[in-house]
């Protein structure tokens, strides 16, 4: 555990699974809390989750859950027994937090409603994140990523105009439902600490999504229309653009005073010196034709070449990078980015590092994800029991 | 207020979204955030997408955009190249807790507003910069986008069609996942600072927290050396898994088939025996060697249904499913309403806006919740309150700033974007479709009174 962590003496006990809750307990772990993770018996399913390391499927090798169970302590506990439950309550009489993402349904049926943890412990932070919240009459609708693309209205202004709406690669969804459990739990957190008030965090993975669309409702409540997904020429001057060798995102600089001239000259463009071109109103007027000649100007230009010479007139230009070039980019070189972290058996893994960087309570990895019950004999002989309990333990199925 | 933030004041030199919407959401839990903005440098989050589309009048007050971002700020504006703008930030400063700025270092060099130079004035502050590409390196000074960061960080490389180039959302996507990472940093400084009475620096790469959000895609290269194809909305553990054409125009329900029960439930809803009773699909393998087929058959079946009555059924059944919803099937959806997601904010009477509703946020606190919501702030609108009652400035002092233009009520120069009409705006595509009763449908929903 970290000592010079934000979160150094925090108690976090962590029953989450996937990678919504683990990505928040990980956010909470890696800058200093003590989290313990509980898992069912056969483990989280997480662990089954691909890419693995080589290829090699295998519980202690998914390279998602090696990622977001850094600096957790593991052990397994099944909560469906009095035995299991009666250790969690063991371990949440001194917790400062638990963080659940079961079906809303699950926890009650364990036992562990609200009323139950609250008379328990009334300090504890009760911190959850389901599909669609604890109330309200779709809160048993089953979810997965794409279900909450679709449900949360990221999805319908996603993809080609006409073209099926298309989600982002990966678990994004969950990632950021995530990141809100973690700054949800820690507000509950701060007032804990300010007044030893514990209280209920309820986290939706689809409001998650749906509190992120800019303007999208916007548009209707302001105008009433309603947002689609947009063709390629809608005079949009920093639409993506295909370049000889790649994709970039052009930017001649924010808002409605952008000189034209200096656009026109900067892609040495004399096509575009036209007045249905040269203010922001009159290029909504002539988006196509618009799009079709800067299709044709960016076509030829190379995407370092003209991201380099655009930031040298600070236009805020962005470049599309693979995996390869984003850990290959200076930048995030310079910045020491990419973190290598022995695993004992599988060696040095590069994983990416700190989201953010703080000066006095650093990000860092000071133990890898654990393995499967790694941590049984230690944390439930911190709670006095013995070897032989722990053998009947074992044998019962209850760790 | 409410929330549990009461106390904790914040300076937030923000624009658009990344700062903006992190402080928005740490205003709506009880902090005092003041929004600095100029009279000089008018954000353009005032200058599009305004209400009624009209640009006559004090149109900056009317951005959606703005509206979005800044909800439960107050507003100041403040000529910061001008040494008696920055004395008043120094005052600001002195007697805050959080310096929150998405502006390049050069920017904050330039201003004498590194935390270096900050911890003179007030040595417990908490600094927050967000950047695209973090606050040193080769590239600190680049400016950036949400969707330059959703490009540097890997993420726009990995998503699309199959087939085809990389796609991104209609939004800046980034920006909110490095607001969302913010609103984390900030709140783990506060709690330092409650631990042991030391603020800090912290330095928000938005390109970073996109990064740490595809450990899928950087792992699989870092380790094995791959970087797979762009999957369109395909599953590579589960079939049928995609976006499915329903009734309608531009209607659709995605579906995600995660087990063998899931399947046979799937054939029952959708009246096709035969699929359930057809080897070629009885389990997830030999479903994801048939994944294009089988794609095709339930496309074909989904299209005759409306896609919210065939989410009901598929639901009914423990399938997975979603119908993709717009803004309106947003706006009126009775589940988000239920969890009074979307919430009203009376807009300032010299706006002319009525009450409008806005999202809210993805949490609630049991004990500490937020607040009854207020508008972001017209321009300069808390000037008097900031200026007089909070630094204790008097009259002539503030009429001086005003004779300078250091603050101001009123853009210098103002430039509203006006769009092309909404047939004009249709026909493009940027919009589906328009309705010209939305005003009234959503009074009713929302129960405001006209």
């Amino acid at each position: 555990m970290l000592t010079n962590g934000a979160l150094a003496g925090v108690k976090v006990i962590d029953l989450t699974h996937h990678i919504a809750g683990p990505y928040a307990t990980k956010l909470l772990a890696d800058f200093g809390a003590d989290v313990l993770k509980v898992e069912r018996p056969g483990g989280d399913p997480a662990r089954r989750l691909p890419p693995f390391f080589h290829d090699e499927p295998h519980h202690e090798k998914s390279l998602p859950f090696l990622y977001l169970n850094t600096n957790k302590r593991s052990i397994t506990l099944n909560l469906k027994t009095n035995e299991g439950r009666s250790i969690l309550m063991d371990l949440l009489s001194d917790a400062d937090v638990l963080v659940e993402n079961f079906a809303p349904r699950v926890m009650p049926s364990l036992g562990l409603d609200a009323e139950t943890l609250e008379a328990h412990n009334p300090r504890l932070v009760v911190a959850s994140v389901s599909n669609f919240g604890q109330s309200g009459p779709w809160r048993d609708y089953k979810a997965t990523e794409i279900v909450e693309y679709a449900l949360g209205g990221l999805m319908y202004i996603f993809g080609a105009y006409d073209r099926e709406p298309l989600k982002h690669a990966m678990n994004q969804a969950q990632f950021k439902a995530g990141t809100n459990l973690a700054s949800a739990t820690l507000m509950a957190l701060y007032h804990q600490r300010l007044t030893g008030q514990g209280q209920r965090v309820d986290v939706s993975i689809q409001e998650s999504i749906a509190s992120a669309l800019r303007d999208v409702t916007n548009n209707y409540t302001y105008v009433g229309a309603v947002r689609r997904r947009q063709p390629n020429h809608t005079g949009d001057l920093t639409r993506l653009r295909a370049v000889s060798d790649g994709y970039v995102l052009p930017n001649p600089g924010i808002g409605a005073s952008l000189d034209w001239q200096i656009l026109v000259d900067f892609l040495d463009a004399p096509e575009l010196d036209d007045p249905r071109f040269d203010n922001a109103s009159a290029r909504l007027e002539n988006a196509e034709a618009l799009g079709e000649i800067l299709d044709q100007i960016f076509a030829t230009k190379q995407k370092q070449d003209i991201f380099y010479a655009a930031h040298q007139k600070r236009f805020i230009y962005g470049v599309i990078d693979s995996p390869a070039e984003t850990v290959e980019n200076p930048q995030i070189r310079a910045r020491d980015y990419f973190v290598p972290i022995e695993h004992g058996g599988l060696g040095e893994i590069a994983f990416p590092g700190a989201p953010f960087l703080m000066n006095r309570s650093p990000w860092a990895v000071n133990s890898t994800a654990p393995a499967l019950g790694q941590h049984n004999a230690e944390v439930l002989g911190a709670l006095g029991y013995g070897s032989q309990h722990l053998a009947y333990l074992t044998a019962s199925e209850v760790i | 207020m409410a929330g549990p933030l009461q106390g904790v004041r914040i300076v937030e030199m923000g624009q658009l979204i990344a700062i903006p919407s992190a402080m928005k959401w740490l205003a709506d839990m009880g902090a005092e955030v003041i929004r600095l903005e100029s009279v000089q440098r008018l954000e353009s989050y005032r200058t599009d997408s305004l209400y009624h589309n009209d640009v006559e009048g004090e149109f900056w007050n009317r951005g959606a955009n703005f509206y979005e971002q800044n909800r439960n700020k107050l507003g100041l504006t403040l000529d910061l190249s001008r040494d008696e703008g920055r004395a008043v930030l120094r005052d600001l400063i002195a007697v805050a807790d959080v310096f929150a700025e998405n502006f390049t270092p050069r920017v904050i060099r330039n201003f004498g507003l590194e935390y270096q130079d900050l911890r003179k004035i007030r040595p417990d502050i908490i600094m927050v910069s967000s950047t695209g590409y973090g606050f040193d390196g080769p590239w600190a000074n680049f400016g950036a986008t949400g969707p330059a960061t959703e490009g540097a960080a890997g993420l726009a490389f990995m998503t699309g069609y199959k087939g085809g180039g990389p796609v991104m959302s209609e939004i800046p996507y980034t920006d909110y996942t490095a607001g969302e990472h913010t609103v984390a940093a900030v709140m783990l400084a506060l709690m330092h600072r409650l631990n042991t009475g030391q603020g800090q620096f912290i330095d928000v790469s938005q390109t970073q927290t996109c990064s740490a959000t595809i450990p899928e895609a950087l792992l699989d290269w870092t380790v094995n050396g791959r970087i797979k194809e762009r999957p369109g909305n395909e599953d590579a553990a589960m079939s049928p898994h995609g976006c499915y054409p329903c009734a309608g125009d531009d209607r659709w329900i995605a579906i995600a088939i995660d087990s063998d029960e899931a399947w046979y439930a799937l054939c029952r809803v959708m009246g096709r025996p035969d699929w359930a009773a057809d080897d070629r699909y009885s389990d997830v393998l030999l479903r994801i060697r048939h994944r294009d087929e089988l794609d095709k058959m339930l496309g074909f079946e989904t299209r005759s249904h409306d896609n919210l009555e065939l989410m009901a059924k598929l639901q009914a059944e423990d399938i997975a499913a979603g119908a993709v919803l717009d803004s309106e099937d947003l706006l009126f959806n009775e589940h988000l309403n239920e969890r009074r997601f979307y919430e009203v904010v009376e807009h300032h009477p010299d706006t002319g806006m009525p009450p409008l509703p806005y999202a809210g946020r993805p949490w609630k606190l049991s004990e500490t919740p937020a607040g009854e919501p207020q508008a972001a702030p017209v321009m300069g609108q808390h000037n008097q309150r900031i200026l007089a009652g909070l630094l204790g400035k008097t009259d002539d002092e503030i009429a001086a700033l005003e004779a300078l233009n250091v603050i101001g009520y009123a853009p210098l120069t103002p430039r509203g974007v006006r769009r092309p009409s909404l047939d004009e705006q249709v026909r493009q595509g940027r919009m589906q479709r328009y309705t010209t009763d939305y005003a009234e449908r959503v009074r009713e929903w929302f129960g405001i009174e006209s």
